[in-house]
């Protein structure tokens, strides 16, 4: 019997020849691998491709993948996932400071941190044409600002038709949805093919017209804003609020809960950001949670925002922080 | 004739093309990681030569297509052309109780498929894309599909029904209706044939031993009783699987660990089992490998897993009142003489008594009970894909007859 096994490409045996095709999203860019960057990464690797993230140093390169390390041992604790998986996982997640290694990327997103964001725009529009630089023509390049649009940040580059905007819901790890969003000038190919990303990671797509905000940065920021109303008038306090909202409503976590999660400094944003495109008071920051930000009571990574947190990110039980 | 059978399960599809005039395999292998990255197609060609083909195969439709050019293709294929092939037999995992064998698959057939997908979400719609995938390629040819629980649809509502809201039955199907169903009518089969006696009058256990497990009492040519249930998970510990398990035990652990629906499916489809147990390895092979060095948690979890198939056997002989042939399959039935031992041992009272000189490294097709013994015990290496491509030279000949 012959032993050596032979090895053909594949593309000649079909009923009709194929032309070999690069195949897609074999490997994709992340720019900035903070709570967003981390769990793209991490999805995205679980689903069989290659990640390359930038930061800004060493020090945040490091954090980035010992938190990715942290949430794939907690599901491993939590019977989600095997040892095996996670090495798998980590094994694709490669982290640089260095531009040159988005080459060859299908897929870029720009994902820089709110606390880094600084000129904001100008930062982002900086990021987007050092990854052009780099990248091939076709090479999708995104954005995850949900409150800047997409059509500004990408108005400079050669090849603008690529750019879009993507939100991850990173809050839950069963918030399977992906916000959408083509600019003015999205090609329906690169649209397609984005949505063929965001079914490979399988997560179902909600398309969005572009706005600030999108759909859900939009509803949330006014809920919050009305929650902290309601308190500040003493119609109800923190505990109470969020109870209504989970048990009356069915929500997972309650307004200020989902807040403390996401991080208070970059609800601010948001709000400052959509209150500026739109200029409706229902989108300005309520001065309770500015006050919130500016005494560094960020949410649950600075262990205080609306609650209180342990070092391990659990909640202090009935220990509201007063103001 | 020459028949192809296809099992497309979510990203693989395996495949085997017979000749039935002798009932050989002409060319064998399988598509891994389809719709992934890395995917590949294995080819086996008759003369034993192994061919991968490494490249993108996207979906299910390129999968099936590669199959077909890969068997026509000068280089490495059996077959000239397409239209040499007679018929394509499916595997088809749940028919739910609307199949009690296997059936041409037409347009009302894949309908009530596709009703089924309900109670199968993983495994009907990739069937179903296999078989659709066949139709656009070779359009008209004759299709079978082959049901995992069909054999199993002689069950009586006594050994099917579970104890919850008869409502629940109505609503949503909840009953048990056991897998394996085309390995068990294949070994039981193919034991009498050998043995020389009648199908339809034999009391029959048969134990299917893989990754996956279950035990079927068939009396009289018909399934009686089966291990799994509604879902694969029920019956015997298994690979990774835990097996019957008090639904107290579920909740408890969902609370305490703080788990959903998702992740207790993984603890206990992924997680448990012979895996869980020992805290080694899935593989038999190297569970035994550990006991034999010692190991106390690989010795457990062997015992428990003889104990368990031995229980099976003793319930399902009280239920179809005693028994003629027990019959061993399945990757640990047809080669783990150790298992077979563990579960054999000390049922000489109820007539079983194995050669365990003779069992306990034999590996091919024929008996291991002692000349004494009342039960003939038997090792029957499972074909499953045989047996499809026999239901559909059965039913496309009985077709064209017509």
């Amino acid at each position: 019997m012959p032993s050596e096994v032979i090895y053909e490409p594949i593309e000649k045996f079909g009923l009709v020849e194929k032309k070999r095709s690069k195949s897609l999203f074999s490997k994709i860019g992340i720019i900035g691998c903070g709570l967003v960057g981390q769990n793209i990464a991490r999805v995205a690797s679980f689903y069989g491709i290659e990640v390359v993230f930038i930061e800004v140093n060493e020090d945040k390169i490091r954090e980035a993948y010992r938190n990715i390390e942290k949430i794939l041992d907690e599901r491993i604790e939590h019977w989600g996932m095997t040892s095996g998986d996670k090495r798998a996982i980590l094994s694709r997640i490669k982290g640089t400071l260095d531009y040159q290694n988005l080459k060859g990327c299908d897929f870029v997103i720009e994902a820089i941190r709110a606390v880094d964001r600084g000129g904001k725009i100008k930062e982002r529009k900086e990021i987007f044409h050092k990854i052009e630089e780099v990248v091939d023509k076709d090479c999708i390049i995104a954005t995850h600002s949900t409150t800047i649009v997409i059509t500004e940040i990408s108005s400079d580059l050669k090849n603008r038709e690529r750019c879009v905007s993507l939100h991850f819901f990173v809050n839950h790890q069963e918030a399977r949805i992906v916000e959408v969003v083509r600019g003015l000038y999205t090609t329906d190919e690169s649209y397609q093919k984005v949505c063929k990303f965001v079914t490979l990671i399988n997560r179902k797509i909600i398309p969005v017209q572009e706005s600030a905000g999108l759909v859900s940065v939009r509803i949330f920021v006014v809920l919050l804003n009305e929650s902290c109303e309601i308190l500040m008038e003493g119609i109800s306090n923190i505990e109470d609020i969020d109870r209504t909202m989970k048990i009356g409503f069915g929500m997972r976590l309650g307004p200020f809960e989902l807040a403390d999660k996401m991080g208070l400094d970059k609800i601010l944003r948001w709000m400052d950001n959509i209150y500026n495109e739109f200029g409706d008071i229902r989108y300005k920051p309520n001065p309770y949670l500015r006050k919130l930000v500016r005494a560094k009571h960020l949410g649950i990574e600075a262990g205080v925002g609306f609650y209180k947190y342990d070092e391990k990110g659990n909640r202090i039980v009935s220990e509201i922080v007063k103001c | 004739m020459k028949i192809l059978v296809l099992n497309c399960g979510s990203s693989s599809i395996k495949y085997q093309l017979f000749k039935m005039g002798d009932r050989s395999v002409i060319a064998k292998g399988g598509i891994e990681k389809l719709g992934m990255k890395g995917s590949f197609l294995k080819h086996v060609r008759q003369d034993g030569q192994v061919v991968v083909f490494e490249g993108e195969i996207l979906d299910h439709k390129i999968g099936v297509e590669y199959i077909l050019g890969v068997l026509t293709s000068k280089k490495h294929g059996c077959i000239e052309k397409l239209e040499e092939l007679d018929a394509v037999g499916h595997r088809v995992v749940h028919g739910g109780e609307h199949f009690n064998s296997s059936v041409l698959l037409t347009d009302d057939v894949l309908e009530e498929i596709t009703k089924c997908i309900d109670i199968a979400p993983l495994h009907n719609p990739p069937n179903l894309k296999g078989i659709q995938a066949m139709e656009e390629l070779i359009p008209g040819i004759p299709q079978v599909g082959v049901f995992d629980t069909a054999f199993h649809q002689t069950m009586e509502p006594k050994a099917y029904m579970y104890g919850i809201p008869y409502a629940l039955y109505k609503k949503y199907g909840i009953r048990r209706y056991g897998f394996h169903g085309t390995s068990h009518r294949y070994v039981t089969k193919r034991a009498c044939e050998l043995l020389g006696v009648d199908y339809n009058t034999q009391k029959i256990i048969s134990c299917h031993l893989g990754n996956g497990a279950s035990v079927t009492a068939v009396k009289n040519g018909k399934s009686f009783d089966t291990s799994m249930g509604f879902t694969p998970i029920e019956g015997l510990v298994m690979g990774t699987r835990c097996g019957d398990l008090d639904v107290g035990v579920v909740q408890y652990i969902m609370e305490k660990e703080e788990i959903g629906i998702r992740s207790s499916n993984t603890l206990f489809n992924k997680h448990a089992g012979m895996l869980g147990i020992s805290g080694i390895s899935s593989d038999m092979r190297e569970i035994e490998m550990a006991k034999a060095n010692g190991n106390e948690r690989a010795k457990l979890a062997l015992d428990i897993y003889n104990y368990k198939v031995k229980k099976y056997i003793g319930s399902y002989i009280a239920a179809i009142g005693g028994l003629d042939i027990l019959v061993f399959t399945g990757g640990i039935g047809e080669n783990a003489g150790t298992t077979r031992e563990g579960v054999c041992s000390e049922l000489d009272c109820l007539g079983i008594s194995l050669d365990y000189e003779k069992n306990i490294s034999f590996r091919s097709e024929g008996l291991i009970s002692t000349p004494e013994s009342k039960v003939k015990i038997m090792v029957v290496p499972t074909d499953e894909e045989l047996m499809i491509a026999l239901d559909t030279e059965e039913i496309v000949f009985a077709k064209k007859k017509l």
